[in-house]
């Protein structure tokens, strides 16, 4: 009773303190309501991990549903939205300073994030697949709206883009769930209670038509892989990803796009019961290995840079597909590691982005240099953050690069292998490229030399700690649930 | 009535939704792609009526009626209340010729039913031909959006596309749970108002279409 | 003996469509007078038309050779001709007595006499002669293809292409078995007999504007009788076009023996489905403003892709 109650809980909060933000004018309060929020979510999302960890799967009324594979996405979420929050506190005062976020208006921003959080919650605790469609669809109308929040040109068009491309893209999982669920309906003879539910879904998965399991796995894999920004269908992220609030730019990158795949995830399961693991599995690879090529030339040519660290999502959410195709124990672990590592990074790295852009005013690397010499806190933790994106030792995401490459090696596909690695090694000098002339060097004189402030950089450090610590070693508690979430895909 | 029936009446509705969607298609002017979706929710308000009676499931009816009002009334209207303000050109352009596109259409909907021809017994599920019908539909409707560069036609376009879906989850079986299609509906006219939303934004601000921005490249 | 009463079956139904063509122009100008809130001419006006032209003498212009005078008479003999293979009230349902052509036929006769006008176009010399000639040829071009298709969709479902057999048989279905293909057939069909009867929104019949004229733009150049014929070809194809509509797509009502009531009765129910269309004709062409004609192709367009569906979705 207790459990399922915390499953309600845990997205009703944060929709209650976005609604209660709306009345709110004060800007103290704001902010603090907003920090509380966050710290509520991550410690509720901790609360339901404790009891899948200890006691299973938990259901409540078989509408929302924790598992293994849940629980990894829901700390992600919970996480990134504590840091997010803790580092909105410092991107806040500059755009206010800088006359770039209207006071009016801050209640909306602040209501919006948390619905957006909200939303991305539902998606992941959903059991029933319309449920999580529905709260799919509702992540792109919150963020959408936070995408195009500064109402300048380029803000509209990028939101519009993303509202436009990425509601045809799961109009398409809608209608690959809809035949899933007919499939279903047809395996039981009729619909019986929770003919929706994953679980249910799963548990007759053998039993289905493989023939329009097929053809509404397509369907899934191109709508959701549309929102989890694969190629090539992922022309909306890098517009939205670069002109979105950095604090929203860190979420969608860090956490929702990871919500997407967590939806694939979860037809993967159905497909590879239904209709064999080879078909999926080509198809994810298809997709993954699309996107790891596609995004190298943008990253190596890019001048912007939070359209570099767009790209760079593409490139990732292509090798967590990559490590879902190769399959395997391995390939799925190393993808759903990949899954956290990537996470945490890419929203430290965008937010010490936004940091450096607020500094120097623009966009743009060329103009950025010497980061380290007005705020060395910052410019080593953009270091360190673009070395785990490039995959160096010691950080997470070499961990988990490493697994998805064995999987591929362990599976025979050794052109995809060497094609990855190519590829990674380009997009390594490349990033680092980037990042080290900004990072070293000496500033310009109209760069803001302002000291940095202790709070926002606990968000920050928060991220780096878990980065670094998930790059050395592997709590035991992460690792069982790691194992227990792959057994649940992989079977 | 039967189900033999329903079947027949679910088929005729199906080659009127391909029909509508076909008129979008070769729509010259906004406002007849606006009605010309209406009309097509109409039809869909049908079919689920026409099920709502065959399998005796309330909920279709429920359906029906939320499709009749925000569907063919609400959305059109918002549709037209947008376009008389921001008073822009209602001459519909297309980036590839409209002739091409319609080519590309009759592909696409032969396609589909071959598709549909492929699969086994497992059709029995979804009544008629609502299958291949919803995926030609679906298809149509991004062919709509892709090749037309209005901001309003891109999003009767997507109105299209998710009456496609509507059309075949209303004939799986007894039609998805009503809890699932209410909110579905609720996303379409939230996501709908968003779009709306940018779409005077953008007018207001630098008096464009906001579906001819394209500064972001690269 | 039944060979005779079948003759006089089939030209009895033939003489009843050339005598009704003009008839449906007069009704169509007439609704659309009345739609305008105009009294409008009399619905026997047609007919004093033609007999006005029959009256007068012949012009012909000096360059067109001695083949311009037969061409209206060739184009009416192929307009007419058509008449005898359509169902108008008898639909036997055994198989056909006297097999006089089938839809293939037909169609190949209407392009045949679309044809013939155009080259008599040619002929004369004229500037707008030619101009309506190459409309006329460019619109046949995509009605053509499409009009086959959508008779082929209805003839496979049939399994024959003997129109007057194929009636037969549809009759007998029981009311509500369209499926798809019918209806898209059916649409096809009417986007398309818009053009081959040559309405707006594809022409304007009463206009001798240049830049608008289509079909009008061929007979220019005749006079007298010979205009009389081509004019009579045009009202005969119209009906011919609706009945074939009917026949295909409304096949009710059609008489098997030849009881008087059963007469009446499908004379009724012929009446009533032709001058329906013709009303559907009327007011599209009341509520729709002309197509500039390189806008044609999309609205034909819409029609061919219509029919090749109808005839892909039968076959699949």
């Amino acid at each position: 009773m207790m459990t399922s109650s915390l499953l309600w809980l845990t997205p009703l909060l944060p929709f209650a303190v976005g609604l209660a933000m709306l009345l709110v004018r004060d800007r103290r309060v704001l902010a603090t309501l907003d920090v509380a929020g966050s710290l509520a979510v991550l410690g509720l999302t901790l609360a339901i991990t404790g009891r899948v960890v200890g006691g299973g799967p938990v259901s409540a009324l078989g509408v929302l549903r924790a598992d293994d594979v849940a629980v990894l996405f829901l700390v992600l979420i919970g996480l990134l939205a504590v840091a997010v929050s803790l580092a909105t506190l410092g991107w806040m005062r500059h755009q206010l300073a800088r006359g770039q976020m209207r006071a009016d208006r801050l209640p909306y921003y602040y209501a919006l994030v948390h619905g957006f959080v909200a939303t991305m919650l539902v998606t992941v605790l959903a059991d029933n697949l319309g449920i999580l469609w529905i709260a799919m669809e509702g992540t792109t109308i919150t963020s959408a709206l936070l995408v195009g929040f500064h109402g300048d040109k380029h803000g509209l068009e990028a939101a519009w883009k993303y509202i436009i491309v990425t509601t045809i893209g799961i109009s398409f999982g809608l209608f690959g769930t809809v035949l899933v669920y007919g499939a279903a309906a047809h395996a039981q003879g009729g619909v019986l209670a929770g003919a929706m539910n994953w679980s249910s879904i799963v548990a007759i998965a053998p039993r289905l038509d493989p023939g329009i399991i097929r053809i509404g796995f397509i369907f899934v894999m191109v709508g959701y892989g549309t929102k989890a920004g694969l190629a090539p269908v992922h022309m909306w992220l890098p517009d939205a990803h670069s002109q979105a609030p950095t604090p929203v730019s860190a979420l969608l990158s860090g956490a929702l796009i990871k919500c997407a795949l967590f939806g694939i995830i979860r037809f993967h399961t159905i497909a590879r019961a239904a209709c064999g693991p080879a078909f999926s599995q080509g198809l994810l690879l298809t997709f993954g290995l699309a996107s790891v090529v596609v995004a190298t030339p943008f990253i190596l040519a890019q001048h912007d840079l939070k359209r570099l660290l767009g790209y760079h999502s593409v490139e990732h959410v292509g090798i967590i597909a990559l490590g879902l195709g190769f399959g395997g124990r391995l390939g799925t672990y190393g993808a759903l590691l990949h899954v956290i590592n990537h996470g945490v990074t890419k929203a430290l790295v965008f937010l010490v982005a936004g940091d450096a852009i607020g500094r120097y005013g623009t966009r743009d690397m060329r103009l950025i240099r010497g980061l380290l010499g007005i705020a060395p806190l910052a410019g080593t933790l953009m270091l360190m953050g673009a070395f785990s994106l490039a995959g160096t030792p010691p950080f997470s995401i070499f961990i988990s690069e490493l697994m998805v490459i064995q999987a591929g090696i362990a599976a025979g596909r050794y052109v995809m292998v060497a094609a990855f690695l190519v590829v990674v090694v380009l997009i390594f000098a490349g990033l680092i490229h980037h990042v080290g002339q900004m990072v070293f060097g000496t500033a310009a004189a109209g760069a803001s030399r302002e000291p940095e402030s202790a709070v926002p950089m606990l968000g920050l450090l928060l991220l780096a700690a878990a980065m670094l610590l998930l790059g050395v070693y592997m709590p035991g508690g992460l690792d069982h649930v790691l194992v227990r979430a792959t057994e649940i895909i992989v079977g | 009535m039967s189900v033999d029936l329903a079947t027949r009446l679910i088929d005729v509705l199906g080659a009127l939704l391909l029909f509508s969607t076909l008129l979008i298609l070769a729509a010259g002017q906004l406002f007849r792609a606006i009605y010309a979706v209406a009309v097509q929710s109409v039809f869909l308000a049908i079919a689920g009526a026409v099920l709502g009676a065959a399998t005796g499931n309330p909920d279709l009816w429920i359906i029906a009626g939320i499709t009749i009002v925000v569907k063919a009334v609400l959305l059109p209207w918002l549709l037209i209340w947008v376009v008389r303000r921001i008073q822009i050109p209602r001459e519909i352009e297309s980036v590839i010729p409209i002739n091409a596109t319609l080519g590309l259409a009759a592909g696409i909907v032969v396609l589909a039913f071959r598709l549909n021809a492929s699969l086994g017994p497992v059709r029995q599920a979804i009544t008629g031909n609502a299958l291949p019908v919803g995926i030609a539909v679906i298809l149509l409707g991004v062919l709509v959006m892709a090749s037309r560069r209005k901001a309003l036609v891109q999003m009767v376009g997507l109105f299209a596309m998710e009456n496609g879906i509507f059309f075949t989850a209303m004939a799986v079986s007894q039609g998805m749970p009503l809890i699932i299609e209410v909110g579905v509906i609720l996303d379409v006219v939230l996501g709908a108002l968003v779009m709306g939303i940018l779409v005077l934004r953008v007018r207001s601000s630098v008096d464009t279409d906001i579906a001819d921005l394209e500064s972001l490249r690269g | 003996m039944e060979d005779a009463a079948a003759i006089g079956n089939v030209v009895a139904q033939a003489g009843l469509l050339v005598l009704l063509g003009p008839l449906v122009t007069g009704f169509i100008q007439k609704l659309k007078a009345r739609l305008q809130c105009r009294q409008g001419a009399s619905l026997w006006q047609p007919y004093r038309d033609l007999a006005k032209l029959l009256r007068k003498g012949t012009v012909q212009s000096d360059s067109a050779s001695p083949f311009f005078r037969a061409i209206p008479v060739l184009v009416l003999a192929a307009t007419v001709t058509t008449t005898v293979m359509l169902p108008v009230l008898w639909a036997p349902s055994g198989p056909a007595l006297l097999p006089l052509g089938d839809a293939i036929l037909l169609l190949a006769l209407l392009a045949l006499a679309r044809f013939l006008c155009a080259i008599g176009a040619l002929d004369a010399g004229g500037a707008f002669g030619g101009m309506g000639a190459s409309r006329e040829m460019t619109v046949g071009l995509l009605v053509e293809p499409a009009m086959m298709m959508a008779v082929f969709s209805v003839a496979v479902a049939g399994g024959t292409t003997d129109l007057v057999h194929l009636a037969a048989r549809r009759a007998t279905l029981p009311a509500l078995s369209w499926q798809a293909p019918d209806l898209l057939a059916l649409f096809a069909m009417l986007v398309l007999a818009l053009a081959e009867t040559g309405r707006i929104p594809v022409d304007n019949p009463d206009t001798h504007l240049e830049l608008t004229m289509l079909h009008e733009g061929m007979l220019l150049e005749h006079s007298g009788p010979g205009l009389a014929c081509i004019v009579l070809a045009t009202h005969t194809k119209q009906i011919v076009i609706l009945t074939l509509v009917a026949a295909l797509f409304f096949p009710l009502g059609l008489a098997e023996g030849s009881a008087p009531v059963e007469i009446a009765l499908a004379g009724a129910a012929f009446l009533a489905k032709l001058f329906a269309l013709a009303t559907f004709l009327g007011l599209v062409e009341s509520s729709y403003a002309k197509l500039r004609f390189f806008r044609l192709p999309q609205f034909l367009g819409l029609g061919l892709v219509c029919a090749f569906l109808a005839l892909a979705l039968r076959i699949l």
